[in-house]
């Protein structure tokens, strides 16, 4: 594969996300590069088994991957936001639990986001 | 006028060649009383409604603000009903809060000397007599006032005194309209909302019901007050997260945001403290060191870093109020004095392992006898003091306490020499595992080498010898002989002459976990690679300003992190 290539497919292809629980969850690279500490794995200047399998194990619930994921493709979505759009973050907020709140944030903090 | 004159400042110089001196403003205070009295006759229509239209008008001027702060008397005022009184009331409140936001934008300064030095100028297209040819003249916007006054000068004579009456004078500063105010640009508006600090929110939303948040027991309560104070997000209204009458420790690692009745909270909902630390406690005051005299009754061991609002009678009212204190470790505490140490040795004498007074301005060779009567010290730090300790004083301690000691901290004692070492911990301190001795000029060479050489303690774990210029190649290979195999910690940070061949010799040290080498001169590639192939457990190594050391070696091991290359910025 060409550079081009390569560049036009770290846009778009799919990487997996797995939790300890057994779930497993496809999503786009870009979503997946919201997290600082996903990006580096999936890095293939790094050469990690997780770069090379496309895959990244978050020793998290799925329940808890499902959060990150969905604030990461929120991330993904309004990361080039212009300054004049809203971000809905009070919506977002509404949309995390209480009862997983703090492993979330134990996850989100190891996930560098 | 006479030739004499005193010394003038600047101001006065420049208030001269403007053209205000003590007459002009003499002048200026009989045109505004005149004014004032003038104003009846010259608002007529000025109704008892409207009661501040003396400043409407002046506002509409723009310049008099001198008359702002008039008293007003509003009239009539006793027949309005109470309603509309309080609506007058806040109408007058609020212009009065625009009025003090003008004042504020406004340069006091040049509010006043416009209408200070001249007469109200006539308006533009009227006739005037010129102050100096006394001719008449049309008056136009480039009309300026005589120097001295009273009175305007027609141009020729403008012209004629040297001034460019074209010449604009220094714009106004123009009043910010609410809707410009309202412009300004935050550079920090525009950063994305991390999950942490999303998750923190929701959290502050429902603080008040713990049980929201489930079983709180499983997770490690430590992590999430670290993930906190990362972003130095622990405030008043989070940190009762962190409470329960069942702790037994508790850490918090930013305090800088809870506000000193957080801290009296902190002791009554956690009554079962025995260990607590603080980083960044600065709004820790007496108040609160006097309520945790009560509501801590269990604690022993005491961590605060900043600590410096507690004056003496406090920390001695608090440290007599607890008698068993194990570990005492404060740092950065101006105002902890011979009193408060004396207090801590009187009640804890017996109990008192761990001491650490860093950063405290202080401490002095005072301080060493009351330390010396600890029973059994195991760490004992006084780094980075304002004055340094002297060695006979430094010996006399170490010969009362020394045989426990396991860590010894004597950083930033700039005046102790290498008899501390020979005298005070080669006999005295068998046991010690962590020595730093940064930054401590008079240290030799030959003498830290004959430390080491004839040193018969257990060889240590950790040790610190930054920023000892004058320490060497003879130094480090008498410390990688005595305590080679064990060191995991090693700081030679500004050796700059130590030779290569020494250094080639850290690569014995097998169990080297973290190594800091910067400024050392010799350091190059090959060293380094002998370094990275040699100690296995190597995790961190520093090569901060040895510009020899380009990287070149080839593939690091994995897991080794190689901070301050030249040339990469993170390798």
């Amino acid at each position: 594969m060409s550079d081009v290539e390569m560049a036009a497919a770290a846009e778009t292809d799919w990487v997996r996300v797995t939790s300890d629980d057994g779930y497993t969850f496809l999503v786009r690279r870009k979503v997946a590069n919201a997290s600082e500490t996903m990006r580096d794995m999936l890095d293939t200047a790094g050469n990690y088994a997780e770069a090379i399998a496309r895959t990244c194990p978050v020793q998290q619930r799925g329940v808890i991957v499902e959060k990150l994921l969905e604030y990461m493709s929120f991330k993904a979505h309004y990361a080039e936001a212009g300054p004049r759009d809203e971000i809905p973050v009070q919506e977002l907020m509404e949309r995390i639990p209480p009862e997983i709140v703090l492993e979330l944030l134990l996850a989100a903090d190891y996930q560098n986001m | 006028m006479n030739e004499i004159t005193g010394p003038s400042s600047a101001l006065t110089d420049y208030l001269r060649d403007v053209g205000i001196n003590a007459t002009t403003i003499a002048r200026r205070v009989a045109t505004r009383t005149a004014s004032a009295q003038n104003q009846p006759q010259a608002q007529p229509e000025a109704g008892p409604s409207r009661p501040r239209n003396n400043s409407h008008r002046d506002v509409d001027e723009g310049y008099a603000s001198d008359n702002l702060d008039e008293p007003e008397s509003p009239p009539k005022k006793k027949k309005l009903s109470k309603a509309a009184e309080a609506k007058l009331k806040a109408k007058a409140k609020k212009k009065k809060a625009e009025d003090e936001d003008y004042d504020e934008d406004e340069d006091a300064y040049t509010a006043l000397s416009k209408s200070a030095w001249s007469t109200p100028k006539p308006a533009a297209g009227s006739f005037a007599d010129c102050a100096t040819c006394e001719k008449q003249f049309t008056v136009t916007k480039y009309t300026m006032a005589a120097v001295p006054g009273p009175g305007f000068l027609c141009h020729p004579c403008a012209k004629a005194s040297g001034t460019d009456p074209f010449k604009k004078s220094a714009a106004p500063r123009k009043r910010k309209t609410p809707a410009e105010r309202r412009t300004v640009v935050h550079i920090e508006e525009r950063s994305f909302p991390s999950l942490v600090s999303i998750c923190i929110d929701v959290v502050a939303r429902h603080i008040d019901d713990v049980e929201a948040f489930g079983d709180i027991g499983a997770l490690n309560m430590e992590a999430i007050s670290k993930a906190l104070s990362k972003t130095r997000r622990l405030t008043s209204d989070n940190a009762p997260l962190f409470y329960s009458a069942e702790n037994k420790r508790l850490s918090m690692y930013d305090a800088t945001n809870l506000t000193p009745d957080a801290f009296t909270a902190l002791g009554h909902l956690n009554p079962n403290l025995t260990t607590l630390k603080l980083d960044f406690c600065g709004p820790l005051n007496d108040a609160v060191m006097s309520s945790w005299t009560n509501s801590l009754p269990h604690l022993v061991s005491l961590e605060l870093l900043g600590p410096f609002l507690i004056r003496e009678a406090a920390w001695i009212a608090f440290l007599q109020a607890h008698p068993k204190m194990e570990a005492f470790l404060i740092t950065q505490s101006p105002r902890f004095s011979l009193d408060c140490l004396a207090a801590l040795i009187a009640s804890s004498k017996t109990t008192l392992r761990r001491l650490r007074l860093r950063e405290v301005g202080k401490l002095c060779d005072d301080f060493l006898e009351p330390i010396a009567e600890i029973a059994a010290l195991e760490y004992l730090d006084l780094a980075e003091p304002a004055e340094s300790l002297t060695d006979d004083a430094v010996i006399a301690l170490l010969s009362k306490v020394g045989t426990t000691l396991t860590h010894l901290d004597l950083s930033g004692h700039g005046a102790l020499t290498d008899d501390v070492l020979a005298h005070g911990l080669d006999p005295y301190a068998p046991a010690l595992a962590s020595l730093l001795l940064a930054h401590l000029p008079e240290l030799t060479d030959a003498g830290v080498a004959a430390f080491f050489g004839a040193c018969e303690g257990a060889p240590l774990v950790r040790l610190d010898l930054a920023r000892n210029a004058a320490l060497g190649t003879d130094a480090l290979a008498a410390v990688l002989a005595h305590s080679g195999g064990a060191l995991q910690a090693l700081n030679i940070s500004g050796w700059k002459d130590v030779g290569e061949v020494a250094l080639s010799g850290l690569a014995g040290a097998r169990e080297l976990r973290t190594l800091d080498v910067g400024w050392c001169r010799a350091m190059d590639d090959f060293v380094m690679k002998k370094v990275l192939e040699g100690c296995r457990a190597l995790v961190e190594i520093k090569v901060w300003g040895c510009n020899r050391v380009e990287g070149k070696w080839g593939a690091t091991r994995r897991g080794v992190k190689i901070h301050g290359i030249e040339s990469a910025t993170v390798l």
